[in-house]
């Protein structure tokens, strides 16, 4: 029961019209997951699957109608475990600028552990630890707004750390992100899963990012439509690209070129795995021809 | 010209005066600006100059910048030295013509008014850039704690003050970008009369204000996703505490509130 850090059961969410006869479809529907201690999930989905409706589930900013959210076996639900729940799971949210409180990036990532109550030594060691995490320790004087995208993303998901959550939830960090700025983020993620062992939820469209999960979620029309490996998912193009998504370039090709007689294999993902075997399997026939 | 504004403005740095107790700086500003209006003659203003010269010195804020926050006020200023230039009739006369007396009061007076408006400007700018706007609100709320006995919520009250100043520069630069889409799709905002122009900026304010109450929504989220609970069982990175530094700074203080006494009472009053 424990080993799973954040728990789905059945749940089904709908957002309030604007009024009171007029119900809007559900936005999530009869959703089931968990998500295990140290797992790196990516959820995939189109604008409207629903995906970012389930950040906003899974730390109790919003209930759902019919079903079960579990946070370490707390449930959402229950509002005088909300504090508990929030401090366990933390979410970052698309949009940096909407995320910082305080005029000084230090400042603003104090602000978690101030509202928690942690002692002024802690607080300060618990900020330059998460600022090093992120690599914004040298900007900790800066304000953010004179940051670029992807640092003032850093600066937010600091933020989160410095609360020492056990899991974050990430609703597309990167939508707003330059190039350049996505790779920053999706670095720091990756860090923080591999090497601070953080349980991550990392909700995005971008195919390239959620190709580096353990775990691929596929959401489309507010249901889970695939749920597994990157490789597992990405294996069955056909039902990715019904669900309005791509499927990375390197895979495509790969499958185009199986479509044509090419040998290839079905679980090509990534740009290297494609030049590995092809350099292997063309490379070395070519020379055993001449 | 949106970009120039520097009102409330901080510039981080490691000064002493940057590391005053945000507390006693915040009520050593108020001290300084009523003691500019007490004093009555040039060796009492001259005191209050040296006063603010060794503040700015000291913090390492460039004079450039801190006459960039007395730009704005310089119309104002000149216009009221002015009045007094005109309308000031006592002391001796200098010059006259026709109903028109250039009087040594007029000039005293216009020279003093001048003075205070732009110290005082020139001593809050200095207060705002040199103490950070969390640190500046924490300690408005610390100093009004006693009002919390007469159920006013001190805490909220700072903290709307610091997402405030925290919004100002990102909502400029939405202006700023507002203004660049509306253009493009031909909207006149510089040209035409007043009014014209008036009701030109009301496509450019809708949209603001429409993102700001999304802004106010997500960072709503955002704050209850970092645990924000109001100011209950709060604490701060940043612990306030008097030190020798303060203690200094109240003495100096308290050396001109006695020197300017002293002038005031022996010396004569040029105003």
């Amino acid at each position: 029961m424990t080993e799973n850090i954040l728990e789905f059961q059945n749940v089904s969410f709908r957002y309030e019209g604007s009024s009171e006869k007029e119900q809007l479809p559900l936005a999530v529907r009869d959703v089931s997951f968990s998500v295990k201690k140290g797992d790196f999930v990516a959820i995939l989905g189109h604008n409207g699957s629903g995906k970012s409706t389930l950040a906003k589930l899974s730390n109790s900013i919003l209930l759902p109608e019919s079903g079960k959210v579990l946070v370490n076996g707390m449930d959402t639900a229950d509002e005088s475990l909300s504090y508990d729940i929030r401090r366990t799971v933390g979410v970052v949210f698309q949009n940096p600028d909407n995320q910082i409180v305080a005029s000084v990036v230090e400042e603003d990532v104090a602000f978690g552990p101030e509202n928690l109550g942690v002692p002024p030594e802690e607080i300060r060691k618990r900020v330059d630890n998460a600022l090093k995490a992120v690599g914004m320790y040298e900007y900790r004087k800066h304000e953010p707004h004179k940051l670029s995208g992807g640092q003032k993303q850093r600066v937010a998901i600091a933020g989160m750390i410095a609360m020492l959550p056990e899991c974050i939830v990430l609703d597309e960090p990167t939508a707003m992100l330059d190039p350049r700025g996505r790779k920053e983020v999706m670095d720091t993620i990756l860090k923080l899963n591999r090497e601070m062992g953080m349980t991550v939820v990392f909700i995005t469209h971008f195919m390239e990012e959620a190709v580096r999960a353990s775990r691929v979620i596929v959401m489309d029309n507010a249901e889970i439509l695939m749920d597994g490996t990157p490789r597992e998912v990405f294996r069955q193009a056909d039902r990715v690209k019904a669900a309005g998504l791509d499927v990375p370039k390197p895979a495509e090709l790969a499958r185009a070129l199986q479509k044509k007689g090419v040998p290839m294999p079905d679980d090509i993902l990534t740009a290297s795995e494609f030049t590995e075997y092809f350099l292997k399997r063309f490379g070395e026939s070519n020379n055993a021809t001449t | 010209m949106i970009k120039d504004i520097t009102i409330g403005q901080y510039f981080p740095g490691n000064s002493v005066i940057h590391k005053l107790d945000p507390r006693g700086k915040l009520v050593l500003t108020f001290v300084y600006i009523i003691l500019i209006f007490l004093c009555r003659n040039f060796a009492a203003l001259g005191v209050m100059l040296l006063y603010l010269l060794a503040v700015v010195l000291l913090s390492r804020i460039s004079l450039k910048m801190l006459a960039k926050s007395l730009k704005p006020i310089l119309l104002i200023v000149l216009i009221t030295s002015l009045l007094q230039i005109l309308y000031n009739d006592d002391g001796r006369v200098l010059w006259e013509a026709g109903r028109f007396q250039l009087t040594t009061g007029g000039i005293f007076m216009a020279i003093f008014t001048a003075v205070r408006i732009a110290a005082l400007v020139a001593a809050s700018s200095m207060l705002t850039y040199t103490t950070s706007p969390t640190l500046l609100t924490d300690a408005i709320e610390r100093l009004f704690s006693p009002l919390k006995a007469v159920h006013i919520n001190v805490h909220s009250i700072a903290m709307m003050m610091t997402i405030a100043l925290r919004f100002i520069p990102t909502l400029i630069d939405e202006v700023d970008k507002i203004m660049s889409a509306q253009k493009a799709r031909g909207a006149q905002l510089d040209t035409g009369s007043i009014l014209q122009r008036g009701k030109a900026l009301v496509p450019v304010f809708i949209p603001l204000f429409v993102n700001s109450f999304t802004r106010a929504y997500d960072l709503a989220f955002a704050m209850e996703c970092r645990c924000y609970r109001g100011g209950e069982g709060r604490t701060r990175l940043k612990v306030m505490k008097l030190r020798l530094r303060d203690y200094m700074a109240f003495l100096i203080t308290a050396l001109c509130i006695v020197a300017i006494a002293v002038s005031n009472y022996y010396l004569t009053a040029v105003i």
